[in-house]
């Protein structure tokens, strides 16, 4: 990121004190959906693909507060929580609001056929890690989505790179074409 | 601003001590609905209002409030009960309950582990506690903060005020500007991964 300039950082998961202290030292407008607590993920799921889905997708999108565009989108675990309609839906919204070039990061769960009944909860810890602060509980099959589906959800976010993780995670960059 | 009763929350004498005793039943009684909680005047949580909200003393809102709330060199507190539908200006806020509309504070907001807050948050200081709801945008960096303040004063409550006292000079007094240092969010991998 450009560290010469102030930026605007979307979370799409909830709000955490040392997420909040990471980005405010730095100076960053937050925006946070929070879609685990607020519903959010039912709504977009059960949204009916077309003009109400996305309709649903942009009324979630905070007000903005000084106009500047989002730089950077941290999707967390969430895509897998989503309906690649919903999730394409949402990220076009997001993208409409973001500056050409700005970054979207996703976790997919891909080795496991299984993955947590609710997402996780990333927060930083000291030494710069992210920890998953959520409570174990149930289980449910994981979509595993392929990097062209995952492709296909991001909007106008076109894939810039991908890794597998160690936690038998797959990690996306994505980067919005102008 | 608001009546005072005979007894705090916890308990303790509070500044009717000195009334006769039917007075200090009745404040007694009122302490039920709004009072005094230690140093702020309280809304209890019977009590609805549907309305703008000004005041120059501290207050804690234990009840249902929808309009504008303006304690711009106060502090409030939404108790676990309150319930508060507005655009809400003061020195700091911290909030228990829940909130829709957007928090502007000179000073600092914070957003305890039960609270459920929808709305913008802007203030130079901002914590939320794990396990607090939010969902809306937080601006803190302080030139940002300033710019915003400096326009919302005049376009909450004090718009349609326009003429009498300016909540311009308010604003003057949030945190003074900095460069903006360090923009660089070094997010690293989950711990774990390879």
């Amino acid at each position: 990121m450009d560290e010469t300039r102030r930026h605007v950082v979307l979370d799409l998961g909830g709000a955490s004190t040392a997420m909040l202290a990471l980005l405010g030292r730095s100076g960053c407008c937050v925006e946070i959906l929070d879609l685990p607590n607020f519903g959010s993920i039912d709504q977009l799921n059960m949204a009916e693909p077309g003009p109400a889905l996305a309709e649903t997708a942009a009324a979630l999108l905070p007000n903005r507060l000084t106009g500047d565009a989002i730089d950077l989108v941290l999707c967390w675990d969430l895509p897998n929580y989503l309906t690649l309609n919903a999730l394409s839906a949402l990220m076009t919204s997001v993208g409409r609001r973001a500056r050409p070039g700005a970054v979207a990061h996703a976790l997919i769960y891909y080795s496991e056929r299984d993955m947590p009944e609710h997402p996780a909860h990333f927060v930083p810890a000291a030494d710069g890690e992210l920890v998953d602060r959520s409570a174990p509980g149930a289980v449910i099959a994981a979509p595993r989505y392929s990097t062209e589906e995952l492709g296909n959800g991001m909007g106008r976010f076109v894939l810039d790179r991908a890794r597998l993780l160690g936690n038998g995670m797959q990690e996306f960059l994505f980067q919005l074409g102008s | 601003m608001f009546e005072r009763n005979k007894k705090d929350d916890e308990g303790n004498e509070s500044q009717s001590a000195g009334r006769p005793d039917s007075d200090k039943n009745f404040g007694s009684f009122r302490s039920k609905a709004s009072g005094r909680s230690g140093d702020s005047a309280v809304i209890g949580r019977s009590i609805q209002i549907d309305g703008d909200l000004r005041g120059d003393e501290d207050l804690r809102i234990e009840g249902d409030v929808s309009g504008n709330v303006e304690l711009k060199n106060n502090a409030l507190t939404i108790g676990k009960e309150g319930k508060v539908k507005a655009d809400v200006y003061a020195k700091s806020i911290a909030v228990d309950g829940e909130t829709m509309g957007d928090l502007y504070a000179t000073e600092r907001v914070t957003v305890h582990v039960n609270a459920r807050v929808q709305g913008n948050i802007i203030s130079p200081k901002v914590s939320i506690e794990e396990g607090a709801r939010f969902k809306g945008s937080i601006e803190m960096d302080p030139a940002a903060v300033e710019k915003v303040l400096g326009t919302t004063t005049t376009s909450g409550a004090d718009k349609r005020n326009a003429g009498n006292k300016s909540s311009a000079t308010d604003t003057s007094k949030v945190a003074p500007k900095r460069p903006v240092k360090d923009s660089s969010a070094n997010l690293n991998p989950p711990s774990g991964t390879s």
